[in-house]
């Protein structure tokens, strides 16, 4: 069993304007995927995240508001699976809820450290 | 977090949930910081969506206005006008009012929204636009797919209205007892026409169609809640509205308009038609009388009636006259003709066709040309009956209007060979 992580970038609700309704059927879809990702036992962990922070680079430790130049580039999640490959993973990933709204997943396997 | 694998969420709660909280927290926090009240429910709704993703709280419309209500004491301490001392003290009292004041305020001061919502100050289509969107909590994009109105429009008329409230002051307050029936008079116009924009501006998209009957249903009873809100006419109305909505779903069959001579009759959703029949009863009972009595004495003959040809004709264009009498509209003057047409007097309906003037029809002149050919088809004149058809085809906007219209046409077309 191989760990992928699936990154969710883009489609924030709050840039989108989303209605009352529309958010709540959003809501529905995102809790129907993780209730099947449940029942098949193959999440490690998830979270979701705030759209704003910062950024810290160079060797200076230059500190920056909002590391994002566009809402689209916006990490809106992530979940860890436990799946057999790459090929599984991606087919997980179909059920992504928002994809319609111009919504991106990035997935990459996650190195395990040798002890 | 109550974290079984159910997401048991009723339907539109966001949305509903949405007008009360928009009509509590302004009762709360004053119809003048609308605007900020309105920024708070939409982030509390973006919370929402994110945080029940694995599970819903316990209560969710009591976490919804909560968080809702702590987020317009954030917005208004962030907010400049509010940096004095007298204004925190005050902010701190509000964070005091708890889940079980507002609960038992949330329907009291919905009712108060209403009357903001068509305050008279405000222009019938802005009147609409509002209530669309504090009362039944609609984005402006939704208001706007469901009025066929572009989002800009829709954003004017909002931000007019908000403006209005600022100016003349109008508090979320019921009116004046002198004032209160030409008020109501008024809020029942609004469902009236929130009822119809959905029930006879049939749109490609019959979902936004039936929210807003939805919606309408729901705002009369939310008057009839009240007392002294109940009249004859709140109930005819309501009848009214439980009627049409009863055949709502045999109107439209893949993406074809169903006329009423060929609904499938069984389909008419029983249980409004027996809330309708109730409703109507009660409002019988009152001595007012108004034009919605006699359109829910007419449909409900059409309910009545167990096939088309049953229909009691006669006694529907006796309604007509009395209705035409509270509100005489070049409509009613159709759909009389078309009574008329039914029972084979077709003098009497032309007689009709020939007072109305189109013109005064504007973007529905279709629906005069559409009768006119009713007429000629049943005197056999089939070239004529083409050539209103034509007329009404060309000047009908609507897809599936034009789609039935040109149906009709095809029909006739082929009979003539």
């Amino acid at each position: 069993m191989k760990e992928f992580m699936m990154i969710f970038i883009g489609a924030d609700y709050e840039e989108l304007g989303l209605s009352p309704e529309q958010l709540q059927e959003r809501m529905g879809k995102w809790f129907a995927w993780s209730k099947k990702m449940g029942e098949q036992g193959i999440i490690r962990c998830g979270e979701a995240l705030f759209p704003t922070g910062k950024t810290i680079s160079g060797p200076n430790r230059v500190e920056s508001d909002g590391p994002y130049t566009e809402s689209k580039e916006i990490i809106g999640g992530f979940y860890v699976i436990a799946v057999e490959d790459m090929a599984a993973a991606t087919k997980v990933a179909q059920d992504f809820p928002d994809f319609d709204l111009g919504g991106t997943v990035e997935i990459r396997e996650v190195m395990k450290f040798e002890h | 977090m109550n974290t079984d694998n159910e997401i048991k969420i009723v339907d539109h709660l966001f949305r509903h949930q949405s007008g009360k909280m928009l009509a509590i927290l302004s009762k709360i926090f004053g119809l003048s910081n609308l605007e900020l009240i309105e920024d708070a429910v939409q982030d509390t709704f973006l919370q929402a969506s994110i945080k029940w993703r694995n599970g819903l709280p316990e209560n969710p419309e009591a976490w919804l206005t909560l968080t809702a209500k702590n987020r317009v004491i954030d917005l208004l301490r962030q907010s400049k006008s509010l940096k004095n001392r007298n204004a925190n003290y005050k902010l701190d009292e509000y964070s005091k009012i708890d889940e079980v004041y507002m609960n038992h305020e949330v329907e009291d001061s919905q009712l108060r929204m209403i009357f903001v919502a068509c305050h008279p100050a405000f222009s019938k289509e802005d009147q609409i636009t509002f209530a669309l969107k504090a009362i039944s909590g609609f984005s402006g994009k939704e208001i706007a797919s469901a009025l066929l109105q572009n989002e800009e429009t829709i954003k004017k008329r909002l931000s007019r209205a908000r403006k209005k409230i600022k100016e003349l002051d109008i508090k979320l307050e019921y009116p004046d007892p002198n004032e209160i029936e030409s008020r109501i008079s008024g809020v029942l116009q609004i469902i009236y026409l929130i009822f119809n924009e959905g029930f006879h501006s049939i749109k490609e998209n019959s979902l936004i169609d039936k929210e807003l009957c939805g919606e309408a249903l729901r705002l009369t009873k939310l008057l009839l809640i009240k007392d002294n809100f109940r009249t004859g006419t709140l109930y005819a109305l309501f009848a009214l509205l439980c009627f049409n909505s009863s055949r709502i779903d045999s109107k439209i069959l893949d993406g074809e308009i169903i006329d009423l001579k060929n609904q499938d009759r069984s389909k008419w959703y029983l249980p409004l038609i027996v809330l309708g029949q109730d409703s109507l009863r009660t409002a019988q009972m009152y001595s007012d009388r108004s034009a919605y009595h006699y359109e829910a004495l007419i449909a409900a003959e059409h309910v009545k009636a167990i096939k088309f040809e049953n229909t009691n004709w006669e006694l529907i264009i006796k309604y007509y006259d009395e209705m035409y009498k509270f509100s005489p509209s070049i409509n009613i003057l159709l759909s009389k003709t078309i009574a008329f047409l039914q029972i084979d007097k077709y003098n009497q309906a032309k007689e009709i066709l020939d007072l109305i003037k189109p013109k005064e029809l504007n973007q529905r002149v279709y629906l005069y040309h559409g009768t006119l050919a009713e007429y000629y088809i049943k005197i056999n004149n089939k070239n004529k009956a083409i050539e209103e058809l034509d007329k009404a085809i060309n000047s009908c906007k609507n897809n599936l209007e034009i789609k039935y219209l040109q149906k009709k046409r095809e029909v006739l077309v082929k009979s003539k060979n």
